[in-house]
C-alpha cells in the first residue's frame, strides 16, 4: 500500500479512536473526582516550588512518593526552626497528597504550636513584631487546618483538631472575636460528631466549646441534657458542671445547693467539684450559680469566711503580652 | 497433479527500493523468472548485490514485489501459508542468543505447530541430521560460525518442509564447516527435498547444484542444467590412470595425424585446494 | 513421516501468540531484569525507616510509615513497569531485524499479528510477573508493619484512657491504611498503565528506526499524556465559552491523539486511603484494554506490509 494514503488512514484512525474516548474519559474524571479519587491538578505555583525533576516526577504518577520526600524535608526545616520553609513545604505537600490527613495534621500543628511558640519564646525580634508573628503563625496553622478539612470533609479528626486549636486557652489573646472562635470551634466539633465515626469525647468537647457561646447557653443546656442522658459512661466531672451552670443560667432562682448535690455527690464531693470549677477561670467556662452554690456549701460545710474559696484571688487570665514585656 | 507443480515459480520479478525522499529508486531486480522443480537442487550465484537475498525475500514475502508474482507449490508468497512447506536460513543468521540448541529448535517447531512427543522426536532427529548432538543443551551464544550455521539449517527443517531456502549458506564458515553443509545439502537431495541456494561461491554450487541460474545486477542473465552450461562443447577429456609416457607419446602422434583436431594440453590433473586441505586434515587425525 | 508430521500440526493464532509471548518472557527474564527485584526489596525495607518522631497523640503513632511503604513501593512499581514495558518492547522488535531472526520466524508460517501480539504479551507477562512478586513484598512489609503499628497505638490509646469505641475506631483507621482489597486495585492500575505504554512503544517501534528513538517519543507521550486531561477540558471549556482559534484546535489535536494518563492518579488516592470500587477499577481496566488493542491494531497495520 502507498505509504502516504497508509499514514493517511492512520493518522484519521488515531483521532476518530480519540474522540470515541474523549466523553468517556471525561466523564470517568468527573466519577473519580465525584468519588475522592481524583487530586485536583497541580498548580504552576506547586510545580516550580518543587523543582523541575520532581514535578517531573510527580507528574508521571508518583505524587504522594514526591510528598514523602518533602515530608523528610519539612521535618529538617522543623528542627532547624526555618518555619518559612516548613509552611511553604507543607503547602506543596498538601497539594501533592490533598489525602493524606497526618500532612495536614503537621503543618498546622508546626504553625500554630511550634512556630507561634517559638516567636513567644525564643526569637530575638522586637516585642512587638514577635507578637504579631505569634498571633498570625497561629492564624496560619488555622486557615492550614481549614483548607485541609475542605479537603477532607468527612475526617473527623481534622475537625476535632481544629476544634482543639480553637479552645486552646494559651491562643484564646490571637482570637480578637473569643466569643466567635467558641462558636466556630461548637461547631467544629458538631460537624465531627456528624460524621459518625467520631469516639464519645468529640461529642463531649463540642458542648465544652457551645457552653462557652455567650447567648447560645439554651442551645448548650439542650446539648448537655441530651449528653446526659446517654449513661454514666459520659457523665464526666466537667459535663455534671456545665449540666449544673447551664441549668442555673436557664433558672436563676434554682436551688444551687440541691442540685449541686444531686449532680456533684455528697457534699464535700461537691465543694471540691464546684471550686475546681471555679479557679478554671482561664478557660472562660460560665460559672453561673457556682458562687452561690459555694457560698451555700461552705455555711453547710462550716467553712469559715476568711476561708472562702470567694474571697481568694483567682490565678490571672492568660495574658501572651507578658511574655513580650521582657 | 502435485508432481507438476513447480515447487518454485518466480515470474517477471522487479523489485524497486526507494534510495531517498525524491532520489530515483533503485532497481534492484529486474525481470527475473526462476522455476524450480519439485526434487531439484537449484544455486543462484552473482556477486554481491546482484539481487540474489531480495529475489529470495520476495520469494518467502518478506518483501512485497513492485511487479510479478512468486508463488511455492502454487501459492501466492504473500499468503501466510504459502511458507508451511519452506525452510529458510538467512545470510549469517545470528539465532536467540539465550537459547540452547534444542530450545531454539523446539521454537521453532512449535511456531511450525509442532507438540509434544512429535516435536521431541523431531527436535532429536534433526540434531542428529546436523551432528549437533553433543551441543545440544549449550546456549547458542557459544556456538561458532559453522554450528549456528548448521542449527540454523535444523531450524529450517524443523516442519518437514518440501523447500529448503538457503541464503549464502557457508559465508564465513571454514572449510570443514562448510564441507559438512554441503554433505547436508545431499541428503536434503537423496531425500527428495528441493533445495533454492544462493551463493557466490562457485565451486560449490558446481558441486551440489543441479540447475543454476547466474545473475548480474538485478537480471537473469545465465540459466539452465549445470552440466550443459559448463561442458565446452568442441573438448573432449581422457583421464588415464598409471599411463606409460610412451602410451602419452602414442596418443600425441594419433591425434597429430588427425586431422580438424589438436590437442590442447597434457598433464596431471589437479585437484582441488580444498580438497587437498580435506585429505591432509583428514590423513593428521588419523 | 511427512504426512504425520503435516496432519498432526495445531494451527491456531493463540497458540502461536502463547509461543512467541513465552519466548519472548523467557528472553527477557534471561536479560536479568528480575534483578531489580533486590532493588526493590531495598526500597521496601527503606520505606520502612520512614517514620518521623512528630506530633503527640495515638494516632499519629506510624501515620507516615504505612503510607510511605505504600507510596514507595508503589512509586518503585510505576518506574519499574513504565521502564520495562517502553525499553523491553522498544528493544525487542529491532534486535529481531537486526539479528536476522525475523526473518526466520515470519519465513515460517506465522502471521504478523501473531508476531507482534506474542512480543506484547511477553512483555506484559514479565511487567506481570514483577508487578505480582513486587506486591508480594509490599503487602509482607506493609502486613507486619501494620500489625506493630495497630500494637503501638493500641498501647499508647489504652495509656491515655481512651474508650473502648474511640480505640476501635482508631484500629479501623489503622487498618485502612494497612493491605487491603483497593491496594491490589492500585497494582492493577499500574498494570493497565504499562500496558498501555508497552503498545504505544510497540506500534512507535514498527515505523521507527532505533530503539533510542522508540524510547524517547515514547517517554515524551508519557510525560505529555499526563497534561492530555488539561487540554481536552481546555478544549470542551473554550467551546462553551465559544472560544476559538488556533489555541482550541490544538487543544483538541492533544486531547485526540495523547493517551489520558490523568485517569492513573487514582493510584495516588489509594496510597492515601481512599476506596477504590471495583466498578472504577473495572471502568479503568476498560480504558487499558481499549488502548491497548488500538495500539496493536495499528501496530499491525503498519508493519502488516512492512519490508525488511
Amino acid at each position: 500500500m502507498n505509504a502516504w494514503l497508509k499514514t493517511g488512514i492512520l493518522l484519521i484512525a488515531l483521532l476518530a479512536f480519540g474522540a470515541a474516548r474523549l466523553s468517556y474519559e471525561s466523564g470517568l474524571h468527573r466519577e473519580f473526582r465525584a468519588a475522592g479519587l481524583m487530586v485536583p491538578r497541580l498548580d504552576i505555583g506547586s510545580r516550580g516550588r518543587i523543582g523541575q525533576t520532581s514535578s517531573a516526577v510527580a507528574l508521571a504518577g508518583l505524587r504522594t512518593l514526591v510528598a514523602t520526600f518533602l515530608n523528610l524535608r519539612a521535618y529538617t526545616a522543623f528542627t532547624d526552626r526555618r518555619w518559612g520553609d516548613v509552611e511553604q513545604t507543607f503547602d506543596t505537600m498538601v497539594d501533592l497528597a490533598p489525602h493524606t490527613r497526618s500532612y495536614w495534621d503537621l503543618g498546622s500543628w508546626h504553625l500554630a504550636y511550634n512556630a507561634a511558640s517559638y516567636y513567644l519564646n525564643d526569637s530575638k525580634l522586637p516585642p512587638l513584631r514577635r507578637r504579631e508573628a505569634w498571633r498570625s503563625h497561629i492564624w496560619k496553622g488555622r486557615a492550614f487546618m481549614e483548607r485541609g478539612i475542605a479537603n477532607n470533609p468527612n475526617d473527623w479528626r481534622l475537625l476535632a483538631n481544629l476544634g482543639l486549636l480553637l479552645t486552646d486557652p494559651n491562643k484564646f489573646p490571637a482570637f480578637r472575636d473569643i466569643n466567635a472562635s467558641f462558636a466556630a470551634a461548637a461547631e467544629c466539633y458538631q460537624k465531627s460528631a456528624d460524621t459518625g465515626k467520631a469516639p464519645g469525647f468529640v461529642h463531649r468537647a463540642g458542648l465544652y466549646a457551645l457552653a462557652r457561646v455567650a447567648g447560645k447557653e439554651a442551645e448548650a443546656l439542650r446539648l448537655a441534657r441530651e449528653l446526659y442522658a446517654q449513661g454514666p459512661k459520659s457523665r464526666t466531672p466537667t459535663l455534671r458542671m456545665l449540666l449544673f451552670v447551664l441549668e442555673a443560667h436557664e433558672n436563676p432562682s434554682m436551688n444551687t445547693e440541691l442540685r449541686a448535690l444531686e449532680l456533684l455527690g455528697p457534699p464535700e464531693k461537691a465543694y471540691a467539684a464546684l471550686a475546681a470549677h471555679w479557679q478554671r477561670s482561664r478557660e472562660r467556662f460560665p460559672v453561673f450559680g457556682v458562687s452561690s452554690a459555694i457560698e451555700a456549701l461552705e455555711k453547710s460545710l462550716s467553712i469559715p469566711k476568711e476561708k472562702s474559696l470567694l474571697g481568694q484571688a483567682l490565678p490571672p487570665p492568660p495574658d501572651v503580652d507578658d511574655g513580650f514585656r521582657n | 497433479m502435485a508432481e507438476t507443480t513447480p515447487a518454485v515459480e518466480i515470474c517477471n520479478l522487479v523489485k524497486d527500493f526507494r534510495t531517498s525522499f525524491r532520489g530515483r529508486p533503485l532497481r534492484a531486480v529486474d525481470g527475473v523468472s526462476i522455476r524450480i522443480l519439485p526434487g531439484e537442487v537449484y544455486g543462484l550465484i552473482g556477486p554481491n548485490g546482484s539481487g540474489k537475498s531480495t529475489t529470495m525475500k520476495a520469494l518467502l514475502g518478506l518483501l512485497v514485489p513492485t511487479a510479478g508474482q512468486c508463488a511455492i507449490f502454487g501459492k501466492d508468497s504473500l499468503r501466510v501459508d504459502s511458507r508451511d512447506d519452506v525452510g529458510f536460513l538467512p545470510e549469517n543468521p545470528y539465532f536467540y542468543k539465550h537459547l540452547s540448541g534444542v530450545e531454539t529448535l523446539r521454537f521453532y517447531g512449535k511456531l511450525c505447530g509442532l507438540a509434544g512427543r512429535q516435536l521431541k522426536d523431531r527436535v532429536n532427529e534433526l540434531l542428529a541430521l546436523v551432528g549437533l548432538e553433543d551441543a545440544r543443551d549449550r546456549r547458542l551464544g557459544g556456538y561458532s560460525k559453522g554450528m549456528l550455521q548448521r542449527i540454523g539449517l535444523a531450524q529450517a527443517l524443523v516442519q518437514d518442509p518440501r523447500l529448503v531456502i538457503l541464503d549464502e549458506p557457508t559465508a564465513g564458515v571454514d572449510p570443514v564447516g562448510s564441507r559438512q553443509i554441503r554433505d547436508l545439502i545431499f541428503k536434503l537431495r537423496e531425500r527428495g527435498i528441493t533445495v533454492f541456494l544462493c551463493s557466490h561461491l562457485l565451486e560449490q554450487v558446481q558441486e551440489v547444484c543441479d540447475q543454476v541460474g547466474i545473475i548480474f545486477q538485478g537480471r537473469m542473465i545465465r540459466e539452465g542444467r549445470l552440466d550443459d552450461l559448463i561442458a565446452i562443447e568442441d573438448q573432449t577429456e581422457i583421464v588415464l590412470r598409471d599411463a606409460r609416457p610412451d602410451l602419452v607419446a602414442q596418443i600425441s602422434v594419433l591425434v597429430a595425424e588427425t586431422p580438424g583436431t589438436t590437442l590442447v594440453r597434457t598433464g596431471k590433473p589437479r585437484t582441488t585446494l580444498e580438497r587437498l586441505f580435506l585429505r591432509e586434515i583428514r590423513e593428521e587425525q588419523r | 513421516m511427512k504426512s504425520s508430521l503435516s496432519k498432526l500440526r495445531k494451527r491456531s493464532h493463540c497458540r502461536r501468540i502463547l509461543v512467541i509471548s513465552t519466548h519472548a518472557f523467557t528472553q527477557l527474564a534471561r536479560m536479568k531484569v528480575f534483578y531489580f527485584l533486590a532493588i526493590f526489596a531495598g526500597i521496601t525495607l527503606a520505606s520502612n525507616f520512614f517514620d518521623l518522631p512528630q506530633h503527640a497523640g495515638p494516632e499519629a503513632v506510624g501515620a507516615n510509615v504505612l503510607s510511605s511503604i505504600k507510596s514507595w513501593s508503589l512509586g518503585a512499581m510505576t518506574l519499574f513497569s513504565v521502564v520495562l514495558s517502553v525499553v523491553a518492547t522498544a528493544l525487542l522488535l529491532p534486535k529481531d531485524v537486526e539479528d536476522r531472526t525475523l526473518y526466520t520466524i515470519l519465513a515460517k508460517p506465522v502471521p504478523r499479528i501473531d508476531y507482534l501480539a506474542g512480543k506484547l504479551l511477553g512483555v506484559l507477562l514479565l511487567v506481570f510477573v514483577s508487578l505480582a512478586l513486587m506486591d508480594l513484598l509490599m503487602v509482607l512489609a506493609l502486613q507486619i508493619r501494620t500489625s506493630m503499628v495497630v500494637a503501638e497505638q493500641a498501647a499508647m490509646a489504652s495509656a491515655m484512657g481512651y474508650t473502648p469505641d474511640a480505640l476501635a475506631s482508631l484500629r479501623a483507621e489503622t487498618l485502612a491504611n494497612g493491605p487491603n482489597g483497593s491496594l491490589q486495585g492500585a497494582v492493577l492500575v499500574v498494570f493497565f498503565r504499562a500496558a498501555i505504554m508497552a503498545s504505544l512503544a510497540l506500534l512507535i517501534s514498527t515505523f521507527s528506526t532505533s530503539t533510542l528513538f522508540t524510547t524517547i517519543v515514547s517517554f515524551a507521550v508519557y510525560f505529555i499524556g499526563h497534561f492530555q486531561a488539561d487540554a481536552r477540558d481546555f478544549y470542551l471549556q473554550a467551546g462553551q465559552a465559544g472560544q476559538g482559534g488556533f489555541s482550541r484546535f490544538a487543544s483538541l489535536a492533544v486531547s485526540l491523539v495523547l493517551p489520558d494518563f490523568q485517569l492513573f492518579n487514582v493510584i495516588d488516592a489509594v496510597i492515601e486511603g481512599q476506596a477504590l470500587p471495583w466498578l472504577m477499577l473495572g471502568k479503568i481496566a476498560f480504558v487499558g484494554v481499549y488502548y491497548a488493542l488500538f495500539f496493536t491494531l495499528a501496530s499491525w497495520f503498519i508493519f502488516a506490509d512492512k519490508e525488511f
